[in-house]
């Protein structure tokens, strides 16, 4: 062996340690480029900002295209899957069971109140209550919205209680014809809706004895006496209803009509949504309005059938009205002597106007 | 069976539109009707990149999940078709749709629209294969043919890939591993492992796979 003086084991101790140091670097910086999270990103790759903005967790990636054509630019629109999901998790579920409830509610308070009489009974005598131009806007309302709520149920439901039926090729028939018959007459619910407020807006206003009315909840429960005008407060909260979801249903049914305007997907989606809650609103609304006018309340259907009322009914269901229109009667038959007591045809006056 | 799936190279694709070009010839697309498109992301700037876009013929598909008469359907290959003697043409699965695949046909009057049309993987679609109604309807049927769709066939510079999904992530799979980068190590191994950087070339795709 050769002679190990001190310098040379300095020399060889140096040398140890440098390599013992190259050796623990190399490893540390192994370990660095191992997990990329701790080195300095030297050269960005610029297509990760790209994919990162294609799949849209910021603003959408515009893009350009050569084909002609409403959002072709857009590469993967990702509200698309959100309608999707609404759709099927959010909403037709839940519409189902909307309607099925205020039916289901209707139905049971019809069993626990029944039908509620006319005050102290027929008089015999009528009253004039709506004019025939009421009465023929009000059912043809009352069709078309029938019809459209029919059609439109169909779209909404019929894949999963139709469809298993009758089968692919007959449900397809009968979608297709909904789909049209939807379109056809959709946009005759705009002249319902303008008809009725021009001859009945008026009257709709609200006043203070509505809140008594409402307060008391219309006298529905108990027997207790409600003073209202020519429409009671529950007849106003439906009008304005029927007017502001008929505003909605219009719009949103007018851009889902004509989608080549160049709208774009989001706006449609948008349209279908707003249409569809409206549309459960709606029918479910109606329900109630049909239940009051024909089983819940003796003696209403007439006023749209006929036109007429019985004389306890109105004094009964609408005393503030009654006893305007009988006063106006009086003075029509003091100033004309042309007018029987209480069955007149012709006067339009008294269901007209009111001051009240 | 198959798993037909298009993939398109960003890497690669040069917006040449040979795939719209082919597509619209080969199937008749009606008017109006885009079944293929390129869609350009960052034109002009750095990163950017071109990627051509059909029907994507996803799993769980959007368009057959809000259709309101159910025709769409996916075959055995994995191909979302649907049934144009079935559709309704309400639009749903248009709006549905990330890519907005089915579209519709523009020709007809006031808005009339008519039955959604979409890329079928040149598959045809439910009418008797090869017959006359089905190439009016769908267009061509090259699937029973055993030829993958014209787009893929047309491409260019092979950056659209058509085929089985196996094959098709194999195919780019390779072409990562000669490009040298990888989406784990997101910019550090761009500059460093690339074969084209190494030898001091500039531009977009490898000439290599």
């Amino acid at each position: 062996m050769r002679h190990l003086s001190p310098c040379r084991l300095i020399r060889i101790a140096a040398v140890a340690v440098l390599l013992a140091g190259f050796f623990f670097v190399s490893t540390v910086s192994a370990e660095q480029a191992a997990s990329p999270t701790t080195s300095p990103i030297m050269v960005p790759n610029p297509a990760t900002d790209l994919w990162r903005a294609v799949r849209q967790r910021e603003a959408p990636a515009a893009g350009v295209t050569q084909v002609q054509g409403v959002q072709s630019g857009v590469l993967i629109a990702k509200s698309g899957e959100d309608f999707r999901n609404y759709r099927k998790d959010d909403f037709i579920g839940i519409a189902g069971w909307v309607l099925a409830g205020a039916a289901g509610l209707i139905l049971l308070f019809y069993f626990v109140r029944g039908e509620i009489p006319i005050p102290d009974g027929r008089s015999g005598k009528v009253i004039r209550r709506f004019p025939d131009f009421d009465r023929v806007l009000h059912w043809f309302t009352a069709i078309l919205f029938i019809f459209l709520a029919v059609t439109g149920l169909t779209l909404l439901f019929g894949r999963y209680f139709m469809l298993p039926v009758i089968g692919a090729e007959a449900f397809s028939v009968i979608a297709s014809a909904s789909k049209e018959g939807h379109n056809l007459f959709g946009p005759l619910f705009i002249f319902s809706v303008l008809g009725m407020f021009f001859r009945w807006a008026r009257r709709n206003l609200p006043h203070a004895y509505d809140f008594k009315w409402l307060a008391k909840g219309g006298g529905i429960i108990g027997n207790a006496h409600v003073s209202a005008g020519f429409f009671n407060a529950g007849e106003k909260i439906w009008f304005w209803s029927v007017m502001l979801l008929g505003v909605a249903i219009i719009a949103s049914g007018l851009v889902l009509l004509f989608p080549v305007y160049g709208q774009g997907r989001e706006i449609m989606q948008l349209a279908l949504v707003i249409h569809g809650i409206v549309a459960i609103l709606f029918i479910a609304g109606s329900f109630g309005h049909i239940y009051i006018g024909t089983l819940g309340t003796q003696g209403s259907i007439e006023s749209m059938k006929t036109g007429f009322v019985d004389e306890n009914w109105a004094k009964g269901h609408h005393d503030l009205w009654y006893e305007q229109a009988k006063a106006e009667q009086k003075a029509n038959a003091a100033a004309g002597d042309q007018h029987s007591a209480s069955s007149s045809r012709d006067d339009a006056l008294s269901p007209a106007t009111e001051r009240t | 069976m198959a798993n037909m799936k298009f993939y398109c190279d960003a890497e690669r694709c040069i917006e040449c539109n040979a795939c719209v070009t082919a597509c619209k010839n080969e199937n008749e697309v009606p008017w109006g009707v885009n079944r293929r498109r390129v869609v350009t992301i960052k034109d002009g700037e750095p990163g950017e990149r071109s990627l051509s876009v059909a029907c994507m013929h996803c799993t769980d598909a959007p368009c057959a999940a809000v259709c309101p008469v159910d025709c769409f359907y996916t075959t055995d290959d994995g191909l979302v078709l649907h049934d144009k003697d079935i559709c309704i043409g309400c639009g749903y699965c248009f709006y549905a749709c990330p890519f907005g695949a089915p579209q519709f046909p523009e020709s007809g009057a006031f808005a009339s629209r008519g039955k959604m049309d979409k890329c079928t993987f040149c598959a045809g679609g439910p009418e008797e294969t090869g017959s006359a109604n089905e190439y009016r309807k769908y267009g061509a049927n090259r699937l029973a043919e055993g030829k993958l769709p014209l787009c893929a066939e047309m491409c260019a510079t092979k950056a659209l890939l058509a085929g089985d999904a196996d094959v098709v992530s194999d195919i780019y799979r390779k072409r990562v591993m000669y490009r040298g980068s990888s989406v784990l190590d997101w910019g550090v191994n761009y500059d460093k492992a690339s074969i084209r950087k190494s030898q001091g070339m500039k531009g977009k795709a490898s000439s290599r796979s």
